[in-house]
């Protein structure tokens, strides 16, 4: 389902696949893109003291989303019985579709999708109410208002009931990779004719209940980041522009899954290979990556990687984990918003590609590749 | 990108509570077996009732033979052993699986819920430092597709789980019949695994919505779903590669629809839910007129099968075609049900019978399908739609279709 | 449905319940103000409702009684009605 040339030759563009038009992003550094591009120039790690008697977790410090409450994100409507995870989402989503005046951006239709990674829902939700079945008098004395929550498709269900989203609805829960198997998934939606434009981008919660599993699933890891969380979205578009200035086109996603984590840095060189060669770029037209960036052997893997698939360039990196902690299932989210914040001020962006590279625990890697207007074509 | 191909269904893996193997799958939806039973697979003192179709005899270690079981979960070695089957019941050795680009994806509801049951009786029993590291590991939902791809020694695929509830087997299909549509993937394993848990026994059950003894879809006294477990995986290849390879084609995919209510988080709309019959129809290249049967959700809720039955109404007037229900056999199996189910569509299309809906005494008139009561019957199938609705309003629609080896699969001699 | 007494005080509980989950003012609902069409609600927040009602109160509530409890007036009396068969 290519399209065909004529779509687009008047705009002269080399954007040729999907494009991104616009994002969003809830994260540490607080709420909405400009707050997150401030904290990346910045580089400041935003780390809040964890209350005692709101967190009982393994730790006394987390990356977390200031005002992150759903009330606080979304005020009291609608929000008594709302998770974290789902209240982050839905401020996510409303920021991408509002443009700025209280109206909804362009590009978005009936038919818009929406895919959303996480990695699990939300882990409180679900451990809370199975606690208050073993706990309370009757092991049905559940909330049913929370039994919506603790089913891992609430949130992307819940942003599209706030925002009116009757287009396709995707959960993926793919770990750290979700953010680039959520983009897969959204480009075969519109590959497809399932939809035009995707609503697309990944979620992450803090929870004592998390930072637990966490803890008891990678103690052998060593020195962890700081938990963190938020979201991060973005409208992906085909076709014509609609919604706005293609800030960059999607030229490549590539998933695998190594055997052994031995074979990691062979898997993911490999896809980062395919991503160029598919996008016909070499090496040298990167200007960025934002890879992953994990401590220990699973970090080294993928910076090993990258210098093979990228033949020793050593183009501009940009680490999110050391400002936000471990962001889980919205870090790849973060690393891609990371990379077009970045390029709307480097000029050295222009024409070139950005590369986003994954880990996951639980075996699959992946990258996805980003290509930057040129400068002969300014930004539309 | 070369004109779209067309896909079909070389081999299915069923791990259900009426059988597991396809062949014994098939025989309890002839014989109408039940698989409902007392719930053993946690506590359940202070229910008024507790009856399930829970998987009591299956041994993950006799279909699944390179996974460490230990550090995978329940749902996972359903996932894993449905996926095995489906291999080998299409006699696709392993080395030619491994050496093409292929996708395996699984849809559920609760992941690993079941691990998580048990991390939260050892935190409510010894604190939270004093829960077991082995089964913290096993929780991340994205394990189940992982678990599969690994058990089968896939390193150049895509492995992802989709959480998109009780509809999440009709999604994992369609993106394999995309995946292989478009000549991305050579080989897609898709469908649905999901493992009984508390958690979601206590949420329907607080909802007023589990029955005391049995599932009766489209009953008049119908009084709710007994939760359930399996796992159904299908085989997806291009109809080029199946003829290329000898394979028995059990079935074409013939596209399949999804949307969203964005309306209520449980409640069904039936407008909605119309139009994704529409959306399924018009992505296969079919007319309503050329359905032969629906596999519905059919949940045995009040609410499910009288919105569902309208909207099935909505779409095909008095022309309605039979409906049936096999969660009245198996349950509600969660995130497998329409992966399960849509098994259950390729044995009817390739065997030529209509599964019956069981424990049928009379039809609720607000209903007023024709639900193909406790007897199997026999049919001529073309075409099958296989009906998926979730919380959250995501709705999705699979329509398969009988691959004659005269010409294309629809009634139209070829749709696309 | 005979009318066990209900005392203000059980009213006053009740009606805490009921306005918190329905996300109202305690002002804007009256003993005979009808939930779904005078407050928006809808099936699963009256399950929500019987569920709060139970574990406050301690008490056991068929589902069948949803539709008795369409208005202040109708729960106090189901919630009054349960209290004294556990008693």
């Amino acid at each position: 389902m290519t399209r065909t040339s004529g779509d687009r030759t008047a705009e002269a563009s080399p954007v040729t696949g999907p494009f991104i038009s616009t994002w969003s992003a809830v994260s540490a550094f607080g709420i909405g893109r400009e707050s997150f591009s401030a904290g990346l120039r910045d580089r400041k790690p935003v780390v809040t003291a964890l209350d005692p008697d709101q967190w009982s977790a393994p730790a006394t410090e987390a990356c977390l989303v200031p005002g992150g409450d759903p009330r606080e994100l979304l005020g009291r409507k609608g929000t008594r019985s709302m998770d974290r995870a789902t209240g982050l989402a839905v401020a996510a989503v409303g920021r991408l579709l509002d443009d700025g005046t209280g109206t909804r951006i362009p590009g978005v239709d009936e038919s818009t999708a929406l895919v959303l990674g996480t990695s699990n829902g939300s882990v409180r939700s679900i451990m809370s109410f199975t606690r208050d079945a073993l706990t309370e008098d009757k092991p049905y004395h559940v909330d049913p208002a929370r039994f919506p929550n603790t089913v891992m498709n609430c949130a992307a269900g819940q942003s599209a009931i706030r925002h009116g989203l009757r287009g396709p609805n995707v959960t993926i829960a793919g770990g750290r990779a979700s953010a680039l198997l959520a983009l897969n998934h959204a480009q075969r939606l519109q590959r497809s004719g399932h939809a035009r434009s995707v609503v697309c981008g990944a979620v992450e919660e803090f929870s004592a209940e998390r930072a637990w599993l966490d803890w008891h699933a990678h103690t052998e890891q060593g020195r962890a980041p700081l938990t963190g969380e938020g979201s991060a979205v973005l409208l992906l578009e085909s076709g014509a522009p609609r919604g706005g200035a293609a800030l960059a086109e999607l030229a490549a996603v590539e998933v695998g899954l190594p055997h052994a984590e031995s074979e990691v840095t062979a898997v993911l060189a490999d896809c980062v290979r395919r991503a160029l060669a598919r996008a016909g770029l070499d090496a040298d037209s990167v200007w960025a990556v934002a890879p992953a960036d994990l401590p220990g052997t699973l970090g080294t893997a993928e910076r090993h990687a990258l210098d093979e698939a990228l033949g020793g360039r050593t183009p501009r990196g940009l680490l999110c984990t050391e400002l936000l902690g471990d962001t889980g299932a919205v870090s790849a989210a973060f690393q891609i918003t990371a990379l077009l914040s970045a390029a709307e001020s480097d000029p050295e962006s222009a024409g070139r590609a950005g590369v986003v590279t994954t880990v996951d625990r639980e075996g699959v890697v992946g990258c996805a590749l980003l290509r930057f207007p040129g400068p002969e074509h300014g930004r539309r | 990108m070369s004109s779209p191909r067309r896909v079909v269904i070389t081999g299915l893996g069923a791990v259900t509570s009426i059988g597991t193997g396809v062949a014994e799958f098939l025989g309890g939806l002839r014989a109408g077996r039940s698989g409902a039973k007392p719930v053993t697979s946690f506590d359940v003192t202070g229910f008024e009732h507790a009856q399930g179709c829970e998987i009591d005899d299956f041994d993950a270690a006799s279909y699944v033979h390179n996974l460490p079981l230990r550090e995978y979960g329940r749902a996972s070695h359903f996932a894993a052993a449905a996926a095995r089957m489906a291999v080998e019941d299409a006699g696709l050795p392993a080395h030619d699986l491994r050496q093409a680009r292929s996708l395996v994806t699984v849809g559920t509801t609760d992941g690993e819920s079941r691990d998580l049951d048990r991390l939260v009786q050892q935190e409510v029993a010894h604190g939270p430092e004093r829960m077991d590291p082995v089964v913290a590991r096993r929780v991340p939902a994205g394990r189940l597709s992982v678990a599969a791809a690994r058990e089968l020694g896939l390193v150049n695929v895509e492995a992802v789980t989709l959480p998109t509830a009780c509809a999440a087997g009709n999604y994992a299909i369609g993106y394999g019949y995309d995946a292989v549509r478009t000549g991305e993937v050579e080989f897609a394993l898709c469908g649905g695994a999901d493992a009984v848990c508390l958690k979601t026994f206590a949420g329907f059950y607080r909802l007023g919505t589990i029955a005391p003894e049995r599932c009766q879809p489209f009953d008049r006294h119908r009084k709710g779903i007994l939760t359930g477990e399996g796992a159904g995986i299908l085989l997806l290849e291009s109809l080029e590669s199946a003829l290329a390879r000898g394979a028995t084609i059990h079935a074409e995919v013939l596209g399949y629809g999804l949307n969203c209510d964005a309306d209520h988080p449980v409640a069904p709309n039936e407008d909605s839910f119309a139009r994704c019959v529409r959306l399924a129809h018009d992505n296969a290249g079919i007319a309503a007129d050329d359905v032969d049967l629906i596999s519905a959700h059919g949940t045995g809720t009040k609410a499910n099968d009288v919105s569902e039955a309208r909207a099935i109404r909505q779409v095909f007037g008095d022309k309605t075609p039979r409906t049936v229900s096999i969660k009245s056999m198996i349950g509600h199996t969660m995130g497998a049900a329409s992966a399960i189910a849509a098994i259950a569509c390729t044995l009817a299309i390739r065997e030529g019978f209509i599964p019956p809906t069981i424990n049928h005494v009379e039809t609720d008139p607000e209903c007023d399908i024709d639900c193909v009561p406790n007897e199997a019957v026999d049919a001529d199938l073309r075409v099958v739609q296989n009906n998926a609705l979730a919380f959250g309003g995501n709705n999705a629609v699979l329509m398969l279709g009988r691959y004659d080896t005269g010409g294309p699969a629809g009634p139209a001699g070829g749709h696309r | 449905m005979t009318s066990p007494s209900i005392d203000t005080d059980l009213e006053s509980k009740v009606k805490d319940i009921v306005t918190d989950i329905l996300e109202i003012e305690p002002e804007d609902m009256t003993l005979t103000s009808r939930f779904k069409e005078d407050h928006d609600a809808d099936s699963l927040l009256a399950i929500e409702i019987l569920a709060s009602l139970e574990k406050t109160f301690k008490i056991t509530i068929a589902q069948e009684q949803l539709v008795n409890m369409v208005n202040l007036q109708g729960v106090c009396e189901v919630v009054a009605e349960a209290a004294a068969r556990r008693q």
